[in-house]
């Protein structure tokens, strides 16, 4: 073994060599600030550390399976914002409101500073990285010595280093491959399941959906969390961005409305479970002969087994009309490609294998297949676990037959439905080894914690899918005594009775020796350079190339025969309702959900923070005699929470809707099945009596005819602006610059990203529970969402990001005694904090309401503190604040462009915001330069300016959303 | 000089100092009552000085709240003082020499209360010297386009016009008070009076200065209050960009300012000792007052509605007066329109206006509803602005309450405390006017 301080110095040098990549395109050293044993200042520092200038790091998010590129920017040797990394095959420069909340993860204060052990008296006492890798070692030689399966493994996906050293561990360690157990409950499996059974095709499909003109959602909320949204996001901006008959049209199928859906220019508002049956009927419309619509031949052969399938059965299962299902049908028979994605956890219950099926068949009839929906293009290096697998784990655990469970990054007690009783299972572990990097409720159970360190500290890949790997690098020096979980299995692996064979036991050296089979498969041959291949991976931040052509799979048309049968008819007592569980593209699959950001970003389509909550639909609502913030009893056989009411009108009258999180969770069976059941299941729902103030952001949801958010259809294709001719007074002029920004919501899907950046870039603080349910949330923008125009009217949802207009005619300025806002020659209404005394007139004057005030000090508990933008000030209590159109960027961005004599160039600044924002929705540029991106949007027959009656000539421009209801 | 005019001076002398006498119990507990109100609400302000104004109810998007509405509220007592003293003496109307000299010190009282508020409702009140215009190192003016730094201009302004209107009235009695007066009311008195001597010249010089007086104060009493409309009138918000505010505000503010005068008259004439010098009659025709300004008060409440409700629907404005009218804050609506709309037109009833009780108890209902009627303007029409995705309903905390109960107990406190220095009637006018209704008698007889 090698003496610790080397390996230390081999990192360090790793980072002089690597450097950094990406805007401030400099290879350099970092003084990591953690790295300070022996503190020496630097005699002569190193030429390209600039002090106040940012160094950016590209590595890979790790937050969901998606496996974004990430661009870190460092200051002085600290993480202080993630973005996406714009050559990142995956993202393109996005990351989503998870992705970027990661480094909360990292700064977390509850992170474990060093491995612990527990004690006789069952708390935590630390030891050293010694003593718990030999502790380790001795257990698992101990545990192995008496037959297979006594030691085993719960990982997340690891398609990575990191899983390859976890399965040489687990050899040498004396396990069965099946020992080692991947928990990733929300992936699709019944899609792979159908894969397989139908296709033969290993993995789960890859879409394009670009080149989609339908997309058809049974409940995958391919926006949110399905797949991989940020991608999906931009696809479906870049579909929507056809014009005429090319413009992807998409249809969400469910019993809730989802933020997806509230993309969808259609929603098939099918009863619970009800979504196979679409699926059905859609495959009966398509295969009917009397309809002929050209399908591919290799279904044909099923025509006669779905031609017996009776329609009003089928609507009857579906809980919608024929008719509709028929009109969708015939559209996707017309326009082509299309692809159809599900299931989601919203449509995860018993027949989701069915529905995966079903969609399959779809997708091979209407050829999409190779077009759209491509097979093959799967990472084979990891396979999320069936449900059955990790039953099967932990019944072993509860039967006392597991001597060493090793916990790596998955929170069985935490994530799991309370009826797989994992609380009970783990209690019967005599050893329970967490590498987590903070508490849950699995290292409550731990007996032995060895954090890993953060993503942001580690070396790994990600393969994501064929073609696709993108690199995991440290952005600095681990913050606490921690160690990276595939070094430890590495160190303890070398300490078993039969040690494994690893080239390295230093992460780096590991991720090298994979580094030869990624150049290979990116550049067809092997390197003559390896170390200067990978070198400039991981400045790029991946090994990417295109994926290598696959035989289109050919349809199985008698392995597709039993899936062809009529949904079983919905069970249950009528008093019941359809319990759906919903994961949010804020929370995630429930992992992520302490961290401060996406605790205190308002949910877009509730608006709720802080809280979990049960949709009701107003009818139900009525019925059961509820109201928001009522608390309701919701019971299942396994479980009963209690949750306060939101009436949300997007929900089937039979049907309620809860987020993932602990009640949810606690609501769910465990039944004995291949893929996790999150849908499917009646709940008894009723009002306590009891009342919370639940946190909720919105006022009216309504629009109360005030055309708030226009839409434009192919009948009026504008909407109706004002006539401001008129002028009284003369207006400021803006000689140089004037800095505009424009909101295309035909692509927002609310997805909140925009909202996490602001926070990260501009010191937003997180104010907590009790401040939003005051209505105190302090963020600079938010997405504020309209359900219709008056209660009880149609539903028809709008969204409309709302942050400071930077108006030309800005009503706060004239109203501030102490000219704390004032004009800026750059069109910009500035806030002076140090100018601002709070009398709040601007806000009381801001027909937008953007201006927050600092009703108390903000909290940035150690060491989140930090994250903080060294560029931006942290406010104090007592001042105004609001959206300053990342002025420091602005300022980054001229600086620049002076210091290299030159005007500045039309999209090289870009605020945080537009930045991240996966759709690429929001434009910022110079409204002065005509040729801007910003200028040709402004003179886009859909534009509107928000409130633009009240003549304070905002600098945003929306671009209203196209809507084609009606329409086919 | 004959000898009733000089027992009738003897006597109004000696009634006024009378009040100055040793307090009995009843004062002393009336003053501690008073004085605790005012300290209980000055440790709640401490609170928000200490961590900051979340412990007020207010939040996006209403940004002001009852601190807001408390200024507005004592500016408007503050205008019947100058109300009853300059207008009314330019109109040479008699019944305002027994009532002006408390209405004077209620309006120095009350603008002293006024002024506090929208410097505790700051989020850093500790830099409000900023919105004075003085020479300092940032280089900066204070922004004269806002209508806050007129406020602080029209406040100030009053403050100083109607503490000298008020001292200078006082200058005569605090001479005839000095003569028998010892320790250090003889002292007070002495700076008082200004050297006040009695001669001729002085009283030549004294008249023709209160006369002026009187003139430059007048315009105040309109512009003032319509300075303070402007804090409204000028935003673009939905119910507060009306041009009907500045003369609906003044209305409002001597409607508000009569009723308070009335409210304070009734129980100091009977506490002190007054009832020969103040008289009913000079009460009732105030309550006529009250009368005449309820019923513009009235008038505008109707035309703003009516006008609003012209809107188109969906026109925010007119939402806004629904809302008023409809929504949460109904009950502050109703209210109001009871208070000062009904209330002021019981008066008409000479029985109900010549009651004490009942008059009394309008007058109070008048002054609750003129806090009322700021508080639905300054609050309903910022919780329901033109994004309904931000509508909120603002609470006020208890804090804020303790604040605006406070703002009573100050006011009491200074009143109660300036009742016992100053004179509460003016004893050189009401000398004036019985030397007036002598020679009237002589006249007669002879």
């Amino acid at each position: 073994m090698r003496d610790p301080s080397e390996r230390r110095v081999g990192r360090r040098t790793f980072f002089r060599i690597t450097g950094a990549a990406g805007a401030a395109g400099v290879a350099a050293g970092c003084s990591p600030q953690a790295a300070t044993e022996r503190l020496v200042p630097w005699i002569v520092p190193p030429e390209d550390v600039v002090p106040g200038q940012p160094l950016y790091y590209r590595t890979a998010c790790r937050e969901c399976s998606a496996g974004c590129g990430v661009t870190a920017r460092t200051r002085e040797g600290r993480a202080t914002k993630l973005e996406g990394n714009p050559e990142d095959p995956i993202g393109r420069g996005a990351l989503c409101a998870r992705g970027q909340a990661a480094i909360q993860g990292l700064y977390h204060p509850e992170r474990f500073r060093g491995p612990l052990r527990r004690g006789p008296g069952g708390a935590l006492a630390p030891l050293s990285w010694d003593e718990a890798e030999d502790a380790l070692a001795q257990s698992v030689a101990a545990a192995g010595a008496k037959g297979p399966g006594r030691v085993r493994l719960l990982t997340r996906l690891e398609p990575g280093a990191t899983g390859a050293v976890q399965r040489a561990f687990m050899k040498a360690a004396g396990a069965r491959p099946r020992d080692r157990v991947v928990l990733e409950p929300f992936d699709p499996a019944p899609l792979r399941i159908a894969a397989r059974a139908l296709l033969g095709a290993d993995g789960l499909p890859v879409f394009d959906l670009a080149e989609a003109r339908s997309i058809v959602a049974f409940g995958a909320d391919f926006l949110e969390t399905w797949r991989s949204p940020v991608e999906g996001a931009r696809q479906l901006a870049a579909g929507r961005g056809r014009l005429g008959e090319d413009r992807t049209r998409v249809t969400w199928v469910g019993p809730r409305l989802s933020l997806t859906g509230v993309s969808a220019d259609r929603w098939v508002r099918c009863r619970s479970g009800g979504e196979g049956a679409v699926a059905l009927g859609l495959l009966r419309v398509l295969l009917d002969p009397a309809r002929s619509v050209a399908v591919a031949a290799e279904v044909a052969p099923l025509s006669p087994r779905v031609a017996r399938l009776d329609p009003r059965d089928l609507a009857d299962r579906a809980g919608v009309p024929w008719e509709e299902i028929e009109r969708l049908a015939l559209e996707l028979g017309r326009r082509r490609p299309s692809a159809l994605l599900g299931p989601g956890a919203q449509s995860q219950g018993a027949g989701a294998v069915q529905l995966a099926a079903v969609a399959t068949i779809l997708d091979v009839a209407l050829g999409n297949v190779g077009r759209t929906v491509f097979h093959g293009r799967d990472q084979r290096e990891d396979v999320p676990s069936s449900a059955d697998e990790v039953g099967a784990l932990l019944a072993a655990a509860a039967a006392g037959e597991v001597d060493v469970l090793l916990v790596h990054h998955a929170d069985p007690v935490g994530t799991l439905p309370a009826s797989f009783h994992a609380r009970e299972a783990l209690a019967k572990v005599p050893l329970v080894v967490s590498f987590a990097l903070r508490p849950d409720p699995t290292t409550a159970l731990g007996h032995l914690v060895l954090p890993d360190n953060h993503a942001l500290e580690s070396f790994d890949d990600v393969a994501v899918r064929a073609g696709v790997v993108n690199l995991v690098q440290p952005v600095m020096t681990p913050l606490a005594d921690t160690r990276q979980a595939a070094q430890v299995l590495a160190e303890v692996g070398t300490r078993l009775p039969t040690p494994a064979a690893f080239p390295s036991t230093d992460p780096f050296d590991l991720l090298l020796a994979r580094a030869a089979d990624h150049a290979r498969a990116a550049l067809g041959t092997a390197p003559a350079d390896l170390a200067t291949v990978h070198r400039d991976a991981l400045q790029r931040g991946g090994h990417w190339s295109a994926p290598p052509p696959s035989r289109p799979p050919r349809l199985d048309a008698h392995a597709a025969e039993p899936f062809l049968a009529l949904p079983a008819p919905a069970g249950g007592m009528p008093s019941e309702l359809d319990l759906v569980v919903f994961p949010t593209a804020l929370r995630g699959d429930g992992r992520g959900a302490d961290l401060p950001w996406l605790r205190e970003v308002p949910d877009t389509l509730s608006s709720v923070s802080w809280s979990p909550w049960l949709e009701v639909s107003p009818a139900t609502a009525k019925r059961l005699g509820v109201a928001t913030g009522e608390l309701v009893a919701v019971s299942t056989p396994a479980g009963r929470a209690e949750v306060p009411a939101y009436v949300f009108p997007g929900i089937r009258d039979d049907a309620v809707g809860l987020p993932i999180g602990p009640e949810a969770l606690a609501l769910l069976p465990a039944e004995s099945a291949p893929t996790f059941r999150w849908s499917g299941v009646r709940a008894t729902v009723a009002r306590t009596g009891g009342r919370t103030r639940l946190p909720v952001l919105e006022g009216s949801p309504y629009q109360h005819g005030r055309e708030l958010v226009p839409v434009v259809s192919a009948a009026a294709p504008s909407p109706h602006r004002p006539d401001l001719s008129a002028k009284m007074y003369p207006e400021p002029t803006h000689p140089q610059h004037r800095w505009a920004m424009a909101i295309d919501l035909d692509r927002c899907t609310g997805c909140q990203a925009c909202m996490v950046a602001c926070h990260a870039e501009n010191n937003v603080p997180v104010m907590g529970a009790q401040a939003a349910t005051e209505g105190r949330y302090m963020g600079w923008i938010r997405v504020e969402r309209y359900l219709g125009e008056a209660p009880g009217a149609d539903l028809d949802v709008r969204l409309l990001p709302m942050l400071c207009q930077q108006c030309t005619n800005a009503p706060c300025e004239p109203v501030c005694p102490v000219y704390a806002t004032y004009h800026t020659p750059e069109g910009l209404n500035a806030q002076i904090y140090n100018r601002c005394v709070g009398t709040r007139y601007c806000s009381n004057n801001c027909p937008y309401k953007v201006r927050t005030f600092n009703w108390r000090d903000a909290q940035f508990e150690r060491p989140l503190d930090m994250q903080l933008n060294p560029d931006v000030t942290v406010r104090s209590r007592g001042v105004m604040e609001k959206c300053t159109f990342c002025i420091q960027r602005i300022r980054h961005g001229e600086n620049e462009a002076r210091d290299e004599g030159r005007p500045v160039r039309d999209g090289e600044i870009v605020p945080a915001c537009a930045q991240t924002c996966p759709a690429q929705a929001i434009v910022f540029g110079d409204a002065k330069d005509p040729d801007s991106r910003v200028s040709r949007l402004a003179r886009d027959g859909r534009a509107f300016r928000a409130l633009e009656e009240t003549n304070a000539q905002p600098a945003i421009t929306y671009l209203a959303g196209v809507r084609q209801r009606g329409e086919t | 000089m004959t000898t009733s005019t000089g027992e009738a001076f003897r006597s109004i002398e000696e009634t006024v100092r009378a009040t100055h006498g040793r307090p009995g119990p009843a004062y002393w507990i009336g003053l501690a009552i008073a004085g605790s109100v005012a300290a209980f609400g000055a440790w709640s302000y401490s609170l928000i000085v200490r961590t900051g104004l979340h412990w007020t109810g207010l939040e996006r998007p209403g940004m002001w709240g009852n601190l807001i509405t408390d200024f507005v509220f004592w500016v408007g007592i503050a205008h019947s003082g100058t109300l009853i003293s300059a207008i009314l003496f330019l109109f040479r109307a008699r019944f305002r020499t027994a009532v002006y000299r408390i209405a004077e010190m209620m309006t120095v009282f009350a603008v002293l209360t006024a002024g506090l508020y929208p410097i505790l409702h700051l989020g850093r009140p500790w830099f409000a010297h900023w919105l004075f215009p003085y020479p300092n190192q940032r280089g900066l003016w204070p922004n004269f386009r806002s209508p806050l730094i007129w406020d602080v201009f029209a406040v100030s302004t009053y403050l100083i016009v109607s503490t000298v209107f008020l001292l200078v009235g006082v200058a005569p009695d605090a001479a005839a008070l000095r003569a028998r007066a010892t320790g250090w009311r003889r002292r007070l008195y002495g700076v008082l009076a200004f050297g006040w001597k009695g001669t001729d010249e002085q009283w030549r010089h004294y008249t023709r200065a209160y006369l002026f007086f009187a003139a430059f104060a007048t315009p105040l009493v309109v512009s003032v209050h319509s300075v303070v409309s402007w804090d409204f009138a000028v935003s673009i918000l939905p119910g507060w960009h009306s041009t009907l505010f500045p003369p609906y505000f003044v209305a409002g503010a001597i409607l508000s300012g009569v009723a308070m005068v009335i409210t304070i008259l009734i129980p100091v004439r009977r506490a002190f000792r007054l009832e020969t010098l103040i008289e009913l009659r000079h009460i009732d025709m105030l309550a006529r007052l009250v009368i005449l300004t309820g019923l513009i008060v009235t008038y505008s409440y109707a035309t703003e509605i009516l006008l609003a409700l012209q809107g188109p629907a969906g026109d925010p404005e007119r939402s806004t007066f629904l809302y008023r009218m409809t929504g949460p804050y109904a009950f502050v609506f109703w209210t109001m329109v009871a208070c000062n709309c009904v209330g002021p037109a019981l008066l008409l009833w000479n029985r109900v206006r010549r009651s004490t009780p009942l008059l009394m108890g309008i007058c109070i209902a008048v002054n609750v509803g003129m806090w009322l009627e700021r508080f639905n303007i300054v609050v309903s029409s910022l919780s329901h602005d033109r994004l309904p995705f931000d509508w909120r309903i603002y609470v006020p905390t208890w804090v804020e309450w303790a604040m605006t109960v406070g703002a009573f107990g100050w006011f009491f406190t200074l009143f109660m405390i300036g009742m016992k220095i100053l004179p509460p009637v003016s004893i050189a006018e009401l000398k004036e006017e019985a030397a007036h209704a002598s020679h009237e008698g002589a006249a007669h007889a002879g």
